[in-house]
Protein backbone atom coordinates (compact mmCIF):
# COMPACT_ATOMS: atom_id res chain seq x y z
CA UNK A 1 0.00 0.00 0.00
CA UNK A 2 1.06 3.92 -0.77
CA UNK A 3 0.95 5.10 2.36
CA UNK A 4 2.35 2.36 4.52
CA UNK A 5 5.74 4.10 4.42
CA UNK A 6 4.18 6.69 6.95
CA UNK A 7 3.62 3.68 9.31
CA UNK A 8 7.42 2.82 9.74
CA UNK A 9 8.14 5.17 11.84
CA UNK A 10 10.44 3.64 14.74
CA UNK A 11 8.78 1.97 17.40
CA UNK A 12 8.77 4.27 20.47
CA UNK A 13 7.40 7.47 18.98
CA UNK A 14 3.96 8.78 19.93
CA UNK A 15 2.62 5.17 18.99
CA UNK A 16 1.42 3.29 22.31
CA UNK A 17 -0.81 0.54 22.52
CA UNK A 18 -3.49 0.43 25.17
CA UNK A 19 -5.76 -2.96 26.40
CA UNK A 20 -8.57 -2.38 28.02
CA UNK A 21 -11.62 -5.03 29.24
CA UNK A 22 -14.99 -3.82 27.87
CA UNK A 23 -18.37 -5.81 29.36
CA UNK A 24 -21.80 -5.51 27.57
CA UNK A 25 -24.87 -5.65 29.93
CA UNK A 26 -28.23 -5.59 29.35
CA UNK A 27 -31.63 -7.19 29.33
CA UNK A 28 -31.73 -10.64 26.67
CA UNK A 29 -32.72 -9.67 23.27
CA UNK A 30 -31.50 -5.96 23.22
CA UNK A 31 -28.98 -6.39 20.62
CA UNK A 32 -25.43 -6.81 23.07
CA UNK A 33 -24.03 -9.66 21.14
CA UNK A 34 -25.58 -7.96 17.67
CA UNK A 35 -23.44 -4.78 18.47
CA UNK A 36 -20.60 -6.76 19.06
CA UNK A 37 -20.67 -8.71 15.85
CA UNK A 38 -21.38 -5.08 13.96
CA UNK A 39 -18.19 -4.02 15.81
CA UNK A 40 -15.98 -6.23 15.02
CA UNK A 41 -16.89 -8.48 11.81
CA UNK A 42 -19.13 -5.71 10.12
CA UNK A 43 -21.79 -7.91 9.87
CA UNK A 44 -25.16 -7.92 11.32
CA UNK A 45 -27.65 -11.66 11.75
CA UNK A 46 -31.37 -10.91 11.73
CA UNK A 47 -31.83 -14.09 13.88
CA UNK A 48 -28.79 -13.97 16.47
CA UNK A 49 -28.07 -16.78 18.76
CA UNK A 50 -28.94 -15.99 22.18
CA UNK A 51 -25.72 -15.96 24.33
CA UNK A 52 -25.45 -18.25 26.99
CA UNK A 53 -22.86 -17.29 29.68
CA UNK A 54 -20.64 -14.91 27.71
CA UNK A 55 -18.32 -14.63 24.95
CA UNK A 56 -15.61 -12.92 23.96
CA UNK A 57 -13.67 -10.91 21.40
CA UNK A 58 -11.30 -8.34 21.14
CA UNK A 59 -10.93 -5.85 18.79
CA UNK A 60 -8.91 -2.75 18.00
CA UNK A 61 -9.37 1.12 17.79
CA UNK A 62 -7.25 3.34 16.26
CA UNK A 63 -6.79 6.94 17.99
CA UNK A 64 -4.37 9.70 16.77
CA UNK A 65 -1.62 8.46 18.73
CA UNK A 66 -2.67 5.38 20.32
CA UNK A 67 -4.14 1.73 19.29
CA UNK A 68 -6.82 0.87 22.05
CA UNK A 69 -6.77 -2.82 21.97
CA UNK A 70 -10.85 -4.05 22.99
CA UNK A 71 -11.14 -7.10 25.58
CA UNK A 72 -14.92 -7.60 24.79
CA UNK A 73 -17.27 -9.70 27.17
CA UNK A 74 -20.46 -10.22 25.73
CA UNK A 75 -22.60 -11.12 28.48
CA UNK A 76 -26.01 -13.49 28.49
CA UNK A 77 -29.32 -10.43 29.41
CA UNK A 78 -32.19 -13.33 30.80
CA UNK A 79 -32.51 -12.18 34.55
CA UNK A 80 -31.19 -15.47 36.11
CA UNK A 81 -27.73 -15.23 34.60
CA UNK A 82 -27.05 -12.32 36.56
CA UNK A 83 -25.43 -14.20 39.39
CA UNK A 84 -22.39 -14.73 36.96
CA UNK A 85 -22.31 -11.61 35.98
CA UNK A 86 -20.03 -10.12 38.63
CA UNK A 87 -17.36 -12.53 37.16
CA UNK A 88 -17.28 -10.85 33.81
CA UNK A 89 -17.44 -7.02 35.05
CA UNK A 90 -14.66 -7.59 37.64
CA UNK A 91 -11.98 -5.78 36.76
CA UNK A 92 -13.95 -4.50 33.59
CA UNK A 93 -12.55 -0.66 32.55
CA UNK A 94 -15.48 0.21 30.60
CA UNK A 95 -19.00 -1.06 29.92
CA UNK A 96 -21.61 -0.71 27.24
CA UNK A 97 -25.22 -0.86 28.85
CA UNK A 98 -27.81 -1.39 26.47
CA UNK A 99 -31.50 -1.01 26.09
CA UNK A 100 -33.98 -1.61 23.32
CA UNK A 101 -35.73 1.97 22.32
CA UNK A 102 -38.71 -0.34 21.66
CA UNK A 103 -39.34 -1.52 25.01
CA UNK A 104 -39.55 0.31 28.01
CA UNK A 105 -38.63 -2.62 31.11
CA UNK A 106 -35.38 -3.07 29.16
CA UNK A 107 -34.47 0.65 29.58
CA UNK A 108 -35.53 0.23 33.46
CA UNK A 109 -32.82 -3.08 33.65
CA UNK A 110 -30.73 -0.93 31.81
CA UNK A 111 -30.53 1.26 34.80
CA UNK A 112 -30.57 -1.45 37.30
CA UNK A 113 -26.92 -2.33 35.61
CA UNK A 114 -25.86 1.24 35.90
CA UNK A 115 -26.34 1.43 39.61
CA UNK A 116 -24.74 -1.77 40.17
CA UNK A 117 -21.55 -0.96 38.37
CA UNK A 118 -21.33 2.37 40.23
CA UNK A 119 -21.99 0.15 43.55
CA UNK A 120 -19.81 -2.83 42.38
CA UNK A 121 -17.48 -2.67 39.62
CA UNK A 122 -14.10 -0.93 39.25
CA UNK A 123 -14.54 3.14 40.63
CA UNK A 124 -13.21 4.28 37.58
CA UNK A 125 -15.17 2.25 35.33
CA UNK A 126 -16.00 4.10 31.82
CA UNK A 127 -19.99 3.47 31.29
CA UNK A 128 -21.69 4.26 28.06
CA UNK A 129 -25.34 3.77 27.39
CA UNK A 130 -26.81 2.41 24.43
CA UNK A 131 -30.26 3.03 23.11
CA UNK A 132 -29.84 -0.18 20.62
CA UNK A 133 -32.45 -0.68 17.48
CA UNK A 134 -32.83 2.71 16.72
CA UNK A 135 -33.57 2.32 13.17
CA UNK A 136 -37.19 0.88 14.36
CA UNK A 137 -38.17 4.74 15.13
CA UNK A 138 -41.71 4.05 14.68
CA UNK A 139 -42.37 1.46 17.46
CA UNK A 140 -39.86 4.06 20.03
CA UNK A 141 -41.19 4.26 23.52
CA UNK A 142 -37.92 5.20 25.04
CA UNK A 143 -37.55 9.51 24.09
CA UNK A 144 -33.97 10.36 23.32
CA UNK A 145 -34.06 13.19 25.77
CA UNK A 146 -35.03 10.91 28.69
CA UNK A 147 -32.21 8.82 28.06
CA UNK A 148 -29.88 11.62 27.17
CA UNK A 149 -31.02 13.75 30.38
CA UNK A 150 -31.07 10.09 32.75
CA UNK A 151 -27.49 9.78 31.26
CA UNK A 152 -25.90 13.13 32.03
CA UNK A 153 -27.27 12.85 35.69
CA UNK A 154 -25.07 9.99 35.99
CA UNK A 155 -22.18 11.22 34.20
CA UNK A 156 -22.50 8.16 31.62
CA UNK A 157 -21.47 8.60 27.72
CA UNK A 158 -25.06 7.95 25.58
CA UNK A 159 -26.05 6.87 21.95
CA UNK A 160 -28.53 5.67 20.01
CA UNK A 161 -27.11 3.19 18.12
CA UNK A 162 -28.18 0.38 15.16
CA UNK A 163 -26.58 -2.91 14.94
CA UNK A 164 -28.70 -3.20 11.81
CA UNK A 165 -27.72 -0.25 10.04
CA UNK A 166 -24.25 0.32 11.86
CA UNK A 167 -25.58 3.83 13.18
CA UNK A 168 -23.13 5.04 15.87
CA UNK A 169 -21.91 1.35 16.68
CA UNK A 170 -18.05 1.90 16.04
CA UNK A 171 -18.97 5.93 17.45
CA UNK A 172 -19.81 4.50 20.77
CA UNK A 173 -16.72 1.91 21.08
CA UNK A 174 -14.19 5.14 19.75
CA UNK A 175 -15.81 7.24 22.55
CA UNK A 176 -14.93 5.46 24.71
CA UNK A 177 -11.55 4.44 23.95
CA UNK A 178 -11.24 8.57 23.75
CA UNK A 179 -12.56 8.48 27.28
CA UNK A 180 -10.39 5.84 28.64
CA UNK A 181 -6.89 6.85 30.66
CA UNK A 182 -4.34 5.92 28.81
CA UNK A 183 -1.68 6.42 30.90
CA UNK A 184 1.88 4.12 30.88
CA UNK A 185 -0.05 0.83 29.86
CA UNK A 186 2.79 -0.47 28.24
CA UNK A 187 5.14 0.01 30.61
CA UNK A 188 2.75 -1.78 33.20
CA UNK A 189 2.47 0.61 35.60
CA UNK A 190 -1.04 -0.24 36.11
CA UNK A 191 -1.83 3.36 37.67
CA UNK A 192 -4.78 3.44 40.34
CA UNK A 193 -6.47 0.26 39.50
CA UNK A 194 -7.31 1.52 36.51
CA UNK A 195 -4.88 -0.33 34.04
CA UNK A 196 -5.30 -4.20 33.56
CA UNK A 197 -2.35 -6.15 34.47
CA UNK A 198 -0.54 -7.21 31.39
CA UNK A 199 0.54 -10.01 31.09
CA UNK A 200 4.34 -10.35 30.98
CA UNK A 201 4.63 -11.57 27.46
CA UNK A 202 2.46 -9.30 25.91
CA UNK A 203 4.57 -6.09 27.55
CA UNK A 204 7.25 -7.48 25.70
CA UNK A 205 5.32 -8.39 22.49
CA UNK A 206 3.33 -5.03 22.59
CA UNK A 207 4.42 -3.16 19.32
CA UNK A 208 4.88 0.71 19.64
CA UNK A 209 2.46 1.58 16.92
CA UNK A 210 -0.44 1.95 15.60
CA UNK A 211 -2.36 -0.33 13.09
CA UNK A 212 -0.72 -2.28 11.06
CA UNK B 1 -12.14 -27.01 -4.08
CA UNK B 2 -12.93 -30.47 -4.39
CA UNK B 3 -16.35 -31.63 -4.16
CA UNK B 4 -17.78 -33.47 -1.28
CA UNK B 5 -20.06 -36.30 -1.10
CA UNK B 6 -21.04 -34.84 2.15
CA UNK B 7 -23.97 -32.40 1.28
CA UNK B 8 -23.48 -28.82 3.32
CA UNK B 9 -26.27 -29.95 5.29
CA UNK B 10 -25.65 -32.82 8.17
CA UNK B 11 -28.36 -35.46 8.90
CA UNK B 12 -30.12 -33.36 11.90
CA UNK B 13 -30.62 -29.99 9.17
CA UNK B 14 -27.67 -28.18 10.67
CA UNK B 15 -25.27 -26.39 8.07
CA UNK B 16 -21.73 -27.15 7.86
CA UNK B 17 -20.10 -24.05 8.47
CA UNK B 18 -17.40 -22.31 5.84
CA UNK B 19 -14.70 -23.58 7.60
CA UNK B 20 -16.04 -27.12 7.68
CA UNK B 21 -13.18 -29.38 7.62
CA UNK B 22 -14.37 -32.12 4.75
CA UNK B 23 -10.93 -34.17 4.04
CA UNK B 24 -10.90 -35.03 7.32
CA UNK B 25 -14.51 -35.28 7.96
CA UNK B 26 -14.67 -38.19 4.92
CA UNK B 27 -11.70 -39.86 6.39
CA UNK B 28 -13.31 -40.48 9.54
CA UNK B 29 -16.54 -41.30 8.22
CA UNK B 30 -15.11 -43.70 6.14
CA UNK B 31 -14.32 -45.60 9.20
CA UNK B 32 -17.00 -44.39 11.19
CA UNK B 33 -19.87 -45.58 9.03
CA UNK B 34 -18.19 -49.35 9.17
CA UNK B 35 -18.23 -48.90 13.16
CA UNK B 36 -22.27 -47.44 12.56
CA UNK B 37 -23.19 -50.42 10.92
CA UNK B 38 -21.28 -52.79 13.41
CA UNK B 39 -23.14 -51.54 16.40
CA UNK B 40 -27.19 -50.98 14.69
CA UNK B 41 -26.45 -54.40 14.14
CA UNK B 42 -25.53 -55.44 17.93
CA UNK B 43 -28.46 -53.16 19.10
CA UNK B 44 -30.94 -54.62 16.27
CA UNK B 45 -30.35 -57.83 18.28
CA UNK B 46 -30.57 -56.45 21.45
CA UNK B 47 -33.70 -54.82 21.05
CA UNK B 48 -35.05 -56.98 18.46
CA UNK B 49 -34.76 -60.24 21.42
CA UNK B 50 -36.73 -58.09 23.23
CA UNK B 51 -34.35 -58.07 25.83
CA UNK B 52 -34.46 -55.68 28.62
CA UNK B 53 -32.95 -52.65 28.03
CA UNK B 54 -32.67 -52.40 31.98
CA UNK B 55 -29.32 -51.55 33.73
CA UNK B 56 -26.73 -53.88 33.26
CA UNK B 57 -22.78 -53.89 31.80
CA UNK B 58 -23.58 -54.93 29.01
CA UNK B 59 -26.36 -51.86 27.93
CA UNK B 60 -23.89 -49.66 29.90
CA UNK B 61 -21.38 -51.06 27.31
CA UNK B 62 -23.60 -50.81 24.32
CA UNK B 63 -24.42 -47.27 24.98
CA UNK B 64 -20.85 -46.09 26.08
CA UNK B 65 -20.32 -47.32 21.99
CA UNK B 66 -23.11 -45.11 20.71
CA UNK B 67 -26.41 -45.57 20.38
CA UNK B 68 -27.86 -45.55 16.54
CA UNK B 69 -29.81 -42.58 16.24
CA UNK B 70 -33.20 -44.27 15.11
CA UNK B 71 -33.18 -46.12 19.11
CA UNK B 72 -32.00 -43.20 20.44
CA UNK B 73 -35.25 -41.81 21.87
CA UNK B 74 -36.65 -44.88 22.96
CA UNK B 75 -33.37 -45.60 24.54
CA UNK B 76 -33.13 -42.78 26.34
CA UNK B 77 -36.36 -42.90 27.63
CA UNK B 78 -35.87 -46.34 29.26
CA UNK B 79 -31.74 -45.57 30.54
CA UNK B 80 -32.28 -42.39 32.19
CA UNK B 81 -35.73 -43.78 34.14
CA UNK B 82 -38.26 -41.40 32.11
CA UNK B 83 -40.35 -43.69 30.85
CA UNK B 84 -40.93 -44.51 34.50
CA UNK B 85 -41.76 -41.03 35.50
CA UNK B 86 -44.41 -40.71 32.49
CA UNK B 87 -45.79 -44.30 33.91
CA UNK B 88 -45.88 -42.53 37.10
CA UNK B 89 -47.37 -38.82 36.11
CA UNK B 90 -49.44 -40.37 33.46
CA UNK B 91 -50.04 -40.33 29.99
CA UNK B 92 -51.72 -37.48 29.43
CA UNK B 93 -49.45 -35.12 31.59
CA UNK B 94 -47.47 -33.66 28.31
CA UNK B 95 -51.48 -32.96 26.93
CA UNK B 96 -52.82 -32.06 30.30
CA UNK B 97 -50.24 -28.85 30.44
CA UNK B 98 -50.63 -28.16 26.95
CA UNK B 99 -54.41 -27.39 27.63
CA UNK B 100 -54.12 -25.79 31.29
CA UNK B 101 -53.84 -21.98 31.64
CA UNK B 102 -50.63 -20.31 30.48
CA UNK B 103 -48.57 -17.55 31.65
CA UNK B 104 -48.29 -14.84 29.31
CA UNK B 105 -45.07 -13.39 30.21
CA UNK B 106 -43.56 -17.06 29.60
CA UNK B 107 -44.76 -17.11 26.59
CA UNK B 108 -43.34 -13.99 25.54
CA UNK B 109 -39.80 -14.99 26.69
CA UNK B 110 -39.95 -18.47 25.43
CA UNK B 111 -40.97 -16.98 21.68
CA UNK B 112 -38.49 -14.23 21.80
CA UNK B 113 -35.65 -17.10 21.85
CA UNK B 114 -37.79 -19.29 19.35
CA UNK B 115 -36.13 -17.58 16.19
CA UNK B 116 -33.23 -17.62 18.10
CA UNK B 117 -32.49 -21.13 18.31
CA UNK B 118 -30.11 -22.98 16.03
CA UNK B 119 -31.19 -20.51 13.30
CA UNK B 120 -28.56 -22.23 10.79
CA UNK B 121 -30.99 -25.45 10.96
CA UNK B 122 -33.72 -25.91 7.79
CA UNK B 123 -36.08 -27.40 10.88
CA UNK B 124 -35.71 -24.12 12.90
CA UNK B 125 -36.45 -21.38 10.22
CA UNK B 126 -39.55 -20.41 10.17
CA UNK B 127 -41.06 -22.11 7.36
CA UNK B 128 -40.82 -25.34 8.80
CA UNK B 129 -43.25 -26.70 12.29
CA UNK B 130 -40.07 -27.15 14.50
CA UNK B 131 -39.90 -23.47 15.91
CA UNK B 132 -44.02 -23.97 17.29
CA UNK B 133 -43.24 -27.79 18.39
CA UNK B 134 -40.23 -26.25 20.83
CA UNK B 135 -42.57 -23.16 21.48
CA UNK B 136 -44.97 -25.68 23.07
CA UNK B 137 -42.72 -28.24 24.61
CA UNK B 138 -40.89 -25.19 26.58
CA UNK B 139 -43.62 -23.02 27.81
CA UNK B 140 -45.37 -26.88 28.72
CA UNK B 141 -42.45 -27.41 30.89
CA UNK B 142 -41.81 -24.16 32.21
CA UNK B 143 -45.63 -24.31 33.56
CA UNK B 144 -44.91 -28.37 34.91
CA UNK B 145 -41.94 -27.32 36.88
CA UNK B 146 -42.58 -23.65 38.42
CA UNK B 147 -38.99 -23.80 40.42
CA UNK B 148 -37.07 -23.46 36.97
CA UNK B 149 -39.81 -21.85 34.39
CA UNK B 150 -37.88 -20.98 31.00
CA UNK B 151 -33.70 -20.49 31.14
CA UNK B 152 -31.90 -19.81 28.21
CA UNK B 153 -30.17 -23.18 27.27
CA UNK B 154 -32.57 -24.93 27.63
CA UNK B 155 -34.19 -24.12 24.38
CA UNK B 156 -31.12 -25.44 22.16
CA UNK B 157 -30.98 -28.91 24.50
CA UNK B 158 -34.99 -29.28 23.80
CA UNK B 159 -34.62 -27.93 20.07
CA UNK B 160 -31.42 -30.86 19.47
CA UNK B 161 -33.84 -33.37 21.47
CA UNK B 162 -36.53 -32.65 19.25
CA UNK B 163 -34.46 -33.12 16.34
CA UNK B 164 -33.11 -36.44 17.15
CA UNK B 165 -36.24 -37.92 18.56
CA UNK B 166 -38.71 -36.38 16.09
CA UNK B 167 -41.42 -36.53 18.66
CA UNK B 168 -42.45 -33.44 20.86
CA UNK B 169 -43.64 -35.91 23.91
CA UNK B 170 -40.35 -37.76 24.25
CA UNK B 171 -38.44 -34.47 23.68
CA UNK B 172 -40.31 -32.92 26.48
CA UNK B 173 -39.85 -35.95 28.93
CA UNK B 174 -36.40 -36.33 27.98
CA UNK B 175 -35.99 -32.37 29.26
CA UNK B 176 -38.02 -32.99 32.11
CA UNK B 177 -35.56 -36.06 33.21
CA UNK B 178 -32.73 -33.89 32.68
CA UNK B 179 -33.10 -30.90 34.63
CA UNK B 180 -34.47 -33.36 37.66
CA UNK B 181 -32.70 -35.79 37.83
CA UNK B 182 -29.65 -35.99 35.47
CA UNK B 183 -28.32 -33.33 36.37
CA UNK B 184 -28.12 -30.58 40.03
CA UNK B 185 -30.35 -27.72 39.77
CA UNK B 186 -28.47 -26.08 36.42
CA UNK B 187 -31.56 -24.12 35.05
CA UNK B 188 -33.11 -22.70 38.69
CA UNK B 189 -33.70 -18.91 39.39
CA UNK B 190 -30.10 -18.64 40.93
CA UNK B 191 -28.16 -21.40 38.56
CA UNK B 192 -26.36 -22.37 41.73
CA UNK B 193 -25.80 -26.05 40.29
CA UNK B 194 -24.06 -24.26 37.29
CA UNK B 195 -21.98 -22.05 39.43
CA UNK B 196 -20.65 -25.01 42.12
CA UNK B 197 -20.35 -27.13 38.85
CA UNK B 198 -17.83 -24.91 37.20
CA UNK B 199 -16.33 -25.03 41.16
CA UNK B 200 -15.89 -28.26 40.95
CA UNK B 201 -14.38 -28.72 37.43
CA UNK B 202 -12.03 -26.16 38.67
CA UNK B 203 -10.55 -28.67 41.51
CA UNK B 204 -10.40 -31.31 39.37
CA UNK B 205 -7.99 -29.47 36.54
CA UNK B 206 -6.00 -28.33 39.94
CA UNK B 207 -6.07 -32.27 40.97
CA UNK B 208 -6.11 -33.83 37.54
CA UNK B 209 -3.99 -31.42 35.21
CA UNK B 210 -1.96 -28.75 37.69
CA UNK B 211 0.34 -27.09 35.30
CA UNK B 212 -3.38 -26.03 33.27
CA UNK B 213 -4.51 -24.75 36.43
CA UNK B 214 -1.73 -22.52 37.37
CA UNK B 215 -1.66 -21.16 33.80
CA UNK B 216 -5.17 -20.30 33.81
CA UNK B 217 -5.01 -19.05 36.95
CA UNK B 218 -1.75 -16.89 36.03
CA UNK B 219 -3.16 -15.37 32.28
CA UNK B 220 -6.31 -14.57 34.71
CA UNK B 221 -8.89 -16.53 32.43
CA UNK B 222 -12.15 -17.60 35.04
CA UNK B 223 -13.15 -20.91 34.40
CA UNK B 224 -16.80 -19.49 34.58
CA UNK B 225 -16.09 -17.77 31.02
CA UNK B 226 -15.21 -20.90 29.42
CA UNK B 227 -17.24 -23.19 30.49
CA UNK B 228 -20.94 -21.90 31.41
CA UNK B 229 -22.48 -23.11 27.65
CA UNK B 230 -20.48 -26.38 28.23
CA UNK B 231 -22.56 -27.32 31.17
CA UNK B 232 -25.81 -25.34 30.59
CA UNK B 233 -25.90 -26.42 27.13
CA UNK B 234 -24.70 -29.78 27.59
CA UNK B 235 -21.89 -29.10 24.82
CA UNK B 236 -24.78 -28.74 22.12
CA UNK B 237 -23.49 -25.95 20.59
CA UNK B 238 -20.73 -26.42 21.48
CA UNK B 239 -18.77 -29.26 20.39
CA UNK B 240 -19.56 -31.15 16.88
CA UNK B 241 -23.08 -32.69 16.63
CA UNK B 242 -22.16 -36.47 16.36
CA UNK B 243 -20.09 -35.83 19.23
CA UNK B 244 -22.60 -34.35 21.39
CA UNK B 245 -25.14 -37.17 20.77
CA UNK B 246 -22.38 -39.16 21.80
CA UNK B 247 -21.60 -37.68 25.09
CA UNK B 248 -25.74 -37.45 25.63
CA UNK B 249 -25.80 -41.07 25.34
CA UNK B 250 -24.02 -41.67 28.38
CA UNK B 251 -25.29 -38.60 30.31
CA UNK B 252 -28.53 -40.35 30.52
CA UNK B 253 -27.38 -43.58 31.07
CA UNK B 254 -24.68 -42.57 33.20
CA UNK B 255 -25.88 -39.18 34.83
CA UNK B 256 -23.83 -35.54 35.67
CA UNK B 257 -20.35 -36.89 36.29
CA UNK B 258 -19.77 -37.74 32.34
CA UNK B 259 -19.95 -33.89 31.93
CA UNK B 260 -16.74 -33.79 33.90
CA UNK B 261 -15.25 -36.45 32.09
CA UNK B 262 -15.58 -34.51 28.63
CA UNK B 263 -14.39 -31.34 29.85
CA UNK B 264 -11.56 -33.16 31.36
CA UNK B 265 -10.24 -35.16 28.23
CA UNK B 266 -10.41 -31.98 26.31
CA UNK B 267 -8.29 -30.16 28.60
CA UNK B 268 -5.84 -32.68 29.12
CA UNK B 269 -5.62 -33.63 25.60
CA UNK B 270 -5.08 -30.55 24.46
CA UNK B 271 -3.18 -29.60 27.30
CA UNK B 272 0.42 -28.39 25.50
CA UNK B 273 -1.49 -25.81 22.63
CA UNK B 274 -3.05 -24.30 26.21
CA UNK B 275 0.04 -24.18 28.28
CA UNK B 276 1.49 -22.09 24.60
CA UNK B 277 -0.97 -19.53 25.05
CA UNK B 278 0.22 -16.75 26.91
CA UNK B 279 -2.28 -14.49 27.11
CA UNK B 280 -5.50 -13.71 27.80
CA UNK B 281 -6.94 -13.67 24.22
CA UNK B 282 -5.31 -16.61 23.10
CA UNK B 283 -5.94 -18.63 26.01
CA UNK B 284 -9.63 -18.02 25.31
CA UNK B 285 -9.38 -18.45 21.69
CA UNK B 286 -7.72 -21.64 22.18
CA UNK B 287 -10.52 -23.23 24.82
CA UNK B 288 -12.70 -22.45 21.80
CA UNK B 289 -10.71 -24.35 19.01
CA UNK B 290 -10.09 -27.38 21.42
CA UNK B 291 -14.23 -28.39 21.05
CA UNK B 292 -14.53 -28.38 17.32
CA UNK B 293 -11.11 -29.81 16.39
CA UNK B 294 -10.45 -32.94 14.54
CA UNK B 295 -9.57 -34.56 17.98
CA UNK B 296 -13.20 -34.08 19.08
CA UNK B 297 -14.79 -34.70 15.59
CA UNK B 298 -14.12 -38.14 15.46
CA UNK B 299 -16.79 -38.88 18.11
CA UNK B 300 -15.66 -42.31 18.36
CA UNK B 301 -11.93 -42.35 19.57
CA UNK B 302 -13.39 -39.22 21.67
CA UNK B 303 -15.84 -41.16 23.27
CA UNK B 304 -13.24 -44.41 24.29
CA UNK B 305 -10.64 -41.62 25.77
CA UNK B 306 -13.58 -39.76 28.31
CA UNK B 307 -13.33 -43.07 29.93
CA UNK B 308 -9.33 -43.41 29.98
CA UNK B 309 -7.67 -39.81 29.87
CA UNK B 310 -9.10 -37.99 33.03
CA UNK B 311 -8.35 -41.41 35.24
CA UNK B 312 -10.37 -42.25 37.76
CA UNK B 313 -13.62 -39.85 38.64
CA UNK B 314 -15.71 -41.99 41.48
CA UNK B 315 -19.32 -40.47 41.72
CA UNK B 316 -18.75 -40.39 45.13
CA UNK B 317 -15.92 -37.73 45.24
CA UNK B 318 -18.09 -35.42 42.73
CA UNK B 319 -20.85 -35.13 45.19
CA UNK B 320 -18.31 -34.85 47.98
CA UNK B 321 -17.00 -32.04 46.14
CA UNK B 322 -20.15 -30.51 45.46
CA UNK B 323 -21.21 -30.44 48.90
CA UNK B 324 -18.31 -28.84 49.94
CA UNK B 325 -17.88 -26.53 47.17
CA UNK B 326 -21.52 -25.12 47.32
CA UNK B 327 -21.20 -24.63 50.97
CA UNK B 328 -18.11 -22.54 50.36
CA UNK B 329 -20.06 -20.74 48.21
CA UNK B 330 -23.02 -20.30 50.98
CA UNK B 331 -20.44 -19.04 53.13
CA UNK B 332 -18.87 -16.68 51.00
CA UNK B 333 -22.19 -15.04 49.95
CA UNK B 334 -22.17 -11.07 50.43
CA UNK B 335 -25.59 -9.48 51.79
N1 LIG C 1 -34.04 -3.83 14.05
C1 LIG C 1 -32.98 -4.12 14.79
N2 LIG C 1 -32.85 -5.36 15.31
C2 LIG C 1 -31.76 -5.62 16.06
C3 LIG C 1 -30.77 -4.66 16.31
N3 LIG C 1 -29.82 -5.22 17.10
C4 LIG C 1 -30.21 -6.49 17.33
N4 LIG C 1 -31.38 -6.74 16.70
C5 LIG C 1 -32.11 -8.01 16.71
O1 LIG C 1 -32.52 -8.29 18.03
C6 LIG C 1 -32.37 -9.67 18.34
C7 LIG C 1 -31.53 -9.86 19.57
O2 LIG C 1 -30.23 -9.43 19.34
P1 LIG C 1 -28.99 -10.02 20.15
O3 LIG C 1 -27.79 -9.28 19.67
O4 LIG C 1 -28.97 -11.48 20.09
O5 LIG C 1 -29.38 -9.58 21.63
P2 LIG C 1 -28.56 -9.86 22.96
O6 LIG C 1 -28.69 -8.61 23.77
O7 LIG C 1 -27.20 -10.32 22.67
O8 LIG C 1 -29.42 -11.02 23.65
P3 LIG C 1 -28.94 -12.17 24.68
O9 LIG C 1 -27.74 -12.83 24.12
O10 LIG C 1 -30.11 -13.08 24.81
O11 LIG C 1 -28.67 -11.47 25.99
C8 LIG C 1 -31.75 -10.34 17.11
O12 LIG C 1 -32.72 -11.02 16.41
C9 LIG C 1 -31.20 -9.17 16.32
O13 LIG C 1 -31.25 -9.41 14.94
C10 LIG C 1 -30.94 -3.35 15.74
O14 LIG C 1 -30.13 -2.44 15.90
N5 LIG C 1 -32.06 -3.15 14.99
MG1 LIG D 1 -26.23 -12.07 23.10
Amino acid sequence: MANRGGAQRPNGGPGKICQFKLVLLGESAVGKSSLVLRFVKGQFHEYQESTIGAAFLTQTVCLEDTTVKFEIWDTAGQERYHSLAPMYYRGAQAAIVVYDITNQDTFGRAKTWVKELQRQASPNIVIALAGNKADLANKRVVEYDEAQAYAEENGLLFMETSAKTAMNVNEIFLAIAKKLPKNEQVSGAGSSGQTRRLVESEQQKAPGNCCK
Amino acid sequence: MASSVFSKVDEYGFERPEDFDYETYEDFMSQYLVVLAKRAKKWHELIGEGKSLKRSLTVKRYVRKGIPGEHRGMVWMTVSGADIMREELGHDWYQRLLSGPKDQEIIDTVKMDLPRTYPDNIFFNAADDHQIRLCNILVAYAHDNKEVGYCQGLNYIAGLLLLVTKDDETTFWLLKVLVERVLPKYYTRTMDGVITDIAVLEELVRAKVPDVYRHVRNVGLPWAVITTKWFICLFAEVLPIETVLRVWDCLFYEGSKIIFRVCITLIKRNREQLLQCSDFSSLAECFKEITHDSLVMQCHDFMQSIFKTPGSLPASSISRLRTKLAQHKLDQQPR
